[in-house]
Formats: structure tokens, C-alpha cells, sequence
């Protein structure tokens, strides 16, 4: 068996989307997540070594609007997905 | 690309089963086949699995590879994986203007020197490209293909050639696919083809199953993503050599509308705006058009009246109201919505109003991508529930599949605009839409908490905001009215004189007899109603327009009072889906599920309708 995102996620707590701030540029360090959650992500171009940028949450506690540096795509990700992606934030130039 | 008898919506995911069309190309007569937008052949959801069993079923001679230009670079990973099928494949640039607008350039001479597959530039919504594309298709379809295949790491490679050498013949003719793909598929664990390899050679399968470890184990890769890394970096470096892109610097007039619409407070205000200006638009124009239309008709009608008698003149009524109740009542507020719900598809509006609501939707136990299935529920249920094909779990598709039925469709809302809002004015109107709302929305909280499982995750795309092309948006209307007036129209017209038949024989009595503990004991209304809600089944707009000749009035407000049409318009509203609805839900969830939904309509219609008609009785 693999090592799913739960055994992580307890282990330490990492930097994810949800803590990047509006506007701001982050690379994806890792995705935290099962191998189907991996995979949909993927999917979408939302993965390791990805250069992507916060372009605003949605209101009501809702999903976030992320835009994908390398192709320009803008792509939505719930909360609960949002969690599972490990960044880091690049520092403003 | 197939004509307009597809529909499109600018995003992926709404066709979600494939349609066929004929094409003449240089004189010979094609197959096209239109397959759902997917960006992998991962087979994760149903239009992606659609698309994959289409492509491998061994029946295509070509594949026209149409992919967005303005998004190259994730599109690319698609284009990499079907060149691994080994089957004839052109590529279509689509929206090749748009990836222009957004400072991406393309270098096609390269593209087809590093893939072997010719490129050409296509703008499908004013047709640039498009002939270009099938002579080129046409041109090579059948022949030997002509791409030069990804080449993955050595160690990758000869893992792959080590497992070729021992690939079973009993899987050569048993599915009739390239063995490399079959091999990289295996080597990717796919679970579809690891179930299949794995019931026609076992062994081989354990086989390939201990390579796959080996390779991962030997570079301490993980053993799902070997294959996923590399060809991430073969499209990367793919997109490096063949694109340049310039950034621009600020937000041009576009980015800045979806600015504002994408922030909390501008977005609800506009989609709010543009919720109210559709409605009220429709209701508006439809009740003009119905004004022009109504008095010549009428006229009409006096003088057929007058000039038949006995079983002529009942065949001429039923007639008449039929082919009047089409045209009079029905066209003149299904256009304008029609127009409006195909401008807000092509738009790129839905993915931002789902976008907004997610959070909203969460709260009952839906999510955004359920936004997008139950607006186009406000057009028609049927497209709306094959549009949750989207999404990618069974709970929420479910889930979905059972709301729409509650959303007033364009057939209800005729219902709505016709008897509420002529008889009972604007704030009725209003308040009917949205306690269509609130009872859609409560019973999606009560079912989802019956379910065990919790709602997953949401990802989706959300592409750029484009001006709808008028040509686009009046086809789309077009295509939608044309199955109105092929397929509603004449069930309305034979309905109506078969209902004249059987007032004229006396046989809606013993309907309404049937029908009366719900109509006069439940909902307060007359006997009378019981046939037009039955006939409401087959068609919603039916009850509406049945119902002045089952009053035998014109106007309605002279038999019922507004409390009764107030409760007649909440139950046509929520009652049983119609049958076209029924048998959708029965095609796309299982009889169970069609059931379950004509039980749970029913149920929350006599709720909230008798209940409505017990306050009426007590003020």
C-alpha cells in the first residue's frame, strides 16, 4: 500500500494553497493526497514543480481560483483539494 | 465541429456522449464522430471513459485531434497520450485567435517535424480551418501513422521492450490495440486495462505488475507517477520548442469584467442583475409577442367555430386550441429565454456563477459543478441531467440528477409566466421562483444528509470569458426550437384533440373522479384541473393550456381563485418530472432512480402545494 495524504497531513503541517494569499505566486511543492485525488489534479495541470498564482477565493467559504503560470489555464479547487496542495510562496520581486 | 447539432457550452464536460455525423469530404462521404472534451484518457469520469472506449473500439479510421490553442500546454498531455494509440491523428488548433490575443505564438512547421502530425489553425465559431481540417484528415485516414511516438527514459524503454517481447498473442487478437500503448497503459496502472489484461492473461499481467515495481523500485520513482513525470516533461519540452509566448502587463476590458464578476461583492450583484434581466426579459417579450399574436388568432378561431358543427367542430377545436397553444403561448416565452440561456452557455458565464455559488451549494449538500447542470435546468431537465455526467462522483451526480426535476424548466416557467404572472402580477411571479428555489434546495439538504459519504472535492475548469457570436447563439436557438416544434408541438396538438374528443364523450370524468381526492381533497382546486395535471405529465406546458378548455373559459381568474391558481402553478411546478424527464433519469441512473424521483416529486409537490392550499383556506 501507498501512503495516503492522511499520514502526512497528521505528521507535520505543511504550507498549502489555502494559506497563500490573494494575488500571491507560490511553486507546488507536493501534492498531499491519495492517488485518485492525485491523478484528477493532475489532470487539471495542478501538480508538483507547477508555478501557479492565487487569484481570489470565492466568497462564502467557497473554493479558490487559481491560475496556472506555465499554460495560463484558471482552474477552481475546492477547499477540501485546495488542502492536500503543499507550496511554497515566492517571495514579491 | 459537427454542425450545430451538437450542443456546445465554452467549457469541458457538456457533451458528454458522442453524436454522429456524415460529412462530405473531396466527394467521399465520412463518419464524424463527435467525442466529449477530455484532457486524459485516465478514464476518471464517464466523458473521458466515452471518449477512450470510442477511440479504442478499433472502428476509427482518423482522429481530428481538436485541442485549445490558448491553452497549448496542458493540451499537449492529451495530444501525447493519443499518439501512443497509433491511430491516423491530425491536430485542429482551435481558438487559435484567442491563444494570439493571449501572446502565444506557433511555430506549425516545427510542431510537425518534432510529431509527425500535421497542425492546422482552426477558429471553429466563424469556421476558419474547418474544411482545411477534415481534407487533411480525410488525406491520411486509414494509412499507416505517421507520428513519431514519445520516447521515454532508456530504462523506461527497455522495460517497455523487455514486456513487448513476451506480449501474449491471445491479447494481440483479443484487443486489437498497439501493444505499446496497451504496455504504457499497464505500466501507468490503469485499472480498466489492468481488469481486462488481467482476465485474458493473468500471468501476464503479474508480469508486468513486477516490472513496474523493478522500475519503480530501481529509481525510487512512486510507481503510479512514472510515466505521468515523463511525459510531463516531454510536453513541457514539446510546448518550450514549438510556442514563445509574450506576457502582457495590466488587464484588458475583458479580464476586467471578469474581475468584477469574480469578486464577492460585483459577482452576486451581476449575476444576480443577470438572473433578474433573463427573467424578466423573457417574461416581458413573451407577454408582448403573446399580445400581437393573440387577437388575429382569436379572430381566427371565431370564424372556424362558426363555420363547423357536431364531431367537426370538436375536431376542429382540439385542433385549433392545440396549433394556437403552441405558437400563442408557448413560442412567445420560449424564445427569449431560449436566446438567453444560449448566450449565457457561450459566454463562460456558468463556470463563474459556479464559481461564486460553491460555497453556497455546500451548505445543501451540492457543490459549483452542480451549478452548471441545474441552470441549464431552467432551459429543459433533460439536457441538464446529462450534463451532471460532469461530475465525477456517483453521490453527487445522483444527487443532482434528483434536484433538477425541481427546477422550473422553460415548460414550467411558461406555466409560471403564464398563469402567475397574468393573473397575480410580478411579486408572485417572483416569489414562486424563488420558493422553487428554497424547496429545491431543502430537499437537496434532507438527501444529502441521508447519505453517508461526504461531498468530495471540486476541481474545474473555468475559461476565459468570450463574446457569444450571434450566428452561434441563433443556431443554438434554432436547433432547441426545432425539436420544440417537431417534438413538443405536435403531442401538444394531439393532446389537445384528444382532450376535446374525451370532454365531447365524457370520458375526462372518470380521470377526474380518479384524480379528485388529490385535486379537490389535497389542493383545494376544482375536479376539473385532474385532467390537465395528468396530461401535464407528458408535456408541463400541456396543463396550462389544457386548462381553458377543461374551465371552458378564457380566463382562468373567472373559475379559479388567485389562492387556487397560486397552488395549481407550485404543484404543476413541482409534480412528477414529465416523460421525457422520466425516461432521461431512467437512460442515465437506473429505473430505481427515475422512480425514486417521480415518488419524490410527487411527495414534496402535495407537501408544499397542500400546504399552500391549507394557509389559503385558513386566511
Amino acid at each position: 500500500m501507498q501512503k495516503t495524504s492522511d499520514t502526512y497531513n497528521q505528521e507535520k503541517n505543511p504550507f498549502t494553497l489555502l494559506e497563500l494569499k490573494q494575488g500571491e505566486t507560490a511553486v507546488i511543492k507536493r501534492i498531499n493526497g491519495g492517488r485518485h485525488m492525485t491523478a484528477r489534479m493532475d489532470g487539471y495541470g495542478i501538480r508538483e514543480g507547477k508555478r501557479i498564482r492565487l487569484i481570489r477565493t470565492a466568497p462564502f467559504h467557497g473554493p479558490l481560483l487559481v491560475e496556472d503560470l506555465t499554460s495560463g489555464a484558471r482552474i477552481m479547487i475546492g477547499r477540501g483539494m485546495a488542502k492536500a496542495v503543499e507550496v511554497s510562496p515566492e517571495k514579491p520581486s | 465541429m459537427a454542425g450545430f447539432k451538437v450542443d456546445t457550452g465554452n467549457f469541458a464536460g457538456t457533451t458528454v456522449s458522442f453524436t454522429e455525423t456524415k460529412v462530405l469530404i473531396g466527394g467521399r462521404t465520412a463518419r464524424l464522430i463527435d467525442l466529449p472534451g477530455t484532457y486524459s484518457i485516465s478514464s476518471h469520469d464517464i466523458a473521458e471513459k466515452v471518449a477512450r472506449d470510442y477511440l479504442l473500439s478499433g472502428t476509427v479510421d482518423v482522429i481530428i485531434n481538436v485541442l485549445d490553442t490558448s491553452l497549448l500546454a496542458r493540451s499537449l498531455e492529451l495530444t501525447i497520450q493519443l499518439m501512443e494509440m497509433n491511430i491516423p491523428m491530425v491536430i485542429g488548433l482551435n481558438m487559435f485567435d484567442e491563444a494570439q490575443k493571449k501572446g502565444i505564438d506557433i511555430d506549425l512547421k516545427k510542431l510537425k517535424t518534432l510529431t509527425g502530425v500535421e497542425a492546422v489553425p482552426v477558429i471553429a465559431v466563424d469556421g476558419t480551418g474547418v474544411r482545411e481540417i477534415f481534407e487533411a484528415a480525410a488525406g491520411i485516414a486509414r494509412g499507416e501513422p505517421k507520428q513519431i511516438k514519445p520516447v521515454y527514459d532508456r530504462d523506461v524503454e527497455e522495460c517497455i521492450s523487455t514486456i513487448a517481447a513476451l506480449y501474449p498473442s491471445s491479447l494481440k487478437d483479443g484487443l486489437k490495440m498497439d501493444e505499446r500503448f496497451v504496455i504504457i497503459r499497464l505500466l501507468e496502472m490503469d485499472e480498466e486495462f489492468e481488469r481486462t489484461v488481467g482476465k485474458m492473461d493473468k500471468g501476464f499481467l503479474e508480469y508486468v505488475i513486477k516490472q513496474r515495481k523493478q522500475l519503480a523500485d530501481i529509481h525510487n520513482w512512486p510507481e503510479a507517477g512514472v510515466f505521468a513525470s515523463h511525459r510531463h516533461a516531454i510536453v513541457f519540452d514539446l510546448f518550450e520548442q514549438i510556442a514563445t509566448v509574450k506576457h502582457r502587463d495590466g488587464m484588458d476590458l475583458r479580464e476586467r469584467i471578469d474581475h468584477f464578476i469574480i469578486n464577492p461583492a460585483g459577482g452576486f450583484v451581476a449575476i444576480l442583475s443577470l438572473l433578474f434581466v433573463m427573467f424578466y426579459a423573457s417574461f416581458s417579450l413573451g407577454d408582448l409577442l403573446s399580445g400581437m399574436i393573440e387577437r388575429p388568432l382569436d379572430a381566427l378561431g371565431q370564424r372556424l367555430t362558426n363555420m363547423t358543427s357536431g364531431l367537426a367542430a370538436v375536431a376542429v377545436s382540439g385542433l385549433y386550441n392545440g396549433m394556437t397553444a403552441g405558437i400563442g403561448i408557448v413560442l412567445p416565452y420560449l424564445i427569449p429565454l431560449l436566446v438567453l440561456l444560449a448566450i449565457l452557455e457561450d459566454s463562460g458565464l456558468l463556470p463563474r456563477i459556479a464559481f461564486m455559488v460553491d460555497g453556497i451549494l455546500h451548505r445543501f449538500g451540492l457543490h459549483g459543478k452542480s451549478a452548471v447542470p441545474l441552470i441549464l435546468g431552467y432551459g429543459c431537465s433533460v439536457p441538464a441531467i446529462m450534463a451532471a455526467r460532469g461530475l465525477e462522483y456517483e453521490r453527487d451526480r445522483i444527487l443532482t440528477m434528483l434536484i433538477i426535476p425541481f427546477i422550473a424548466c422553460s415548460a414550467r416557467t411558461v406555466v409560471i409566466l403564464a398563469l402567475a404572472g397574468k393573473y397575480l402580477g410580478a411579486a408572485y411571479t417572483t416569489a414562486i421562483y424563488f420558493g422553487n428555489i428554497a424547496v429545491a434546495l431543502c430537499v437537496s439538504f434532507l438527501l444529502s444528509r441521508l447519505q453517508v459519504d461526504m461531498a468530495p472535492g471540486i476541481i474545474m475548469d473555468v475559461p476565459p470569458l468570450r463574446r457569444p457570436y450571434l450566428h452561434l447563439v441563433a443556431k443554438k436557438v434554432w436547433w432547441r426550437l426545432r425539436e420544440f416544434l417537431t417534438l413538443a408541438w405536435p403531442v401538444i396538438v394531439i393532446s389537445s384533440l384528444a382532450l376535446a374528443f374525451i370532454t365531447h364523450v365524457g370520458m375526462d370524468k372518470p380521470v377526474n373522479a380518479v384524480l379528485s381526492p388529490i385535486t379537490s381533497g389535497i389542493l383545494n382546486l376544482p375536479d376539473q384541473t385532474g385532467i390537465t395535471l395528468f396530461l401535464g405529465i407528458f408535456r408541463k406546458e400541456l396543463t396550462l393550456l389544457m386548462l381553458n378548455q377543461a374551465l371552458h373559459t378564457s380566463d382562468v381568474s373567472s373559475v379559479l381563485s388567485h389562492g387556487q391558481i397560486l397552488v395549481l402553478v407550485v404543484f404543476t411546478v413541482l409534480y412528477i418530472p414529465c416523460i421525457a424527464t422520466i425516461s432521461t433519469l431512467w437512460k442515465e441512473g437506473g429505473w430505481k432512480i427515475a422512480l425514486y424521483s417521480m415518488l419524490l416529486n410527487t411527495t414534496v409537490a402535495l407537501l408544499v402545494a397542500g400546504s399552500l392550499a391549507h394557509i389559503m383556506n385558513i386566511l
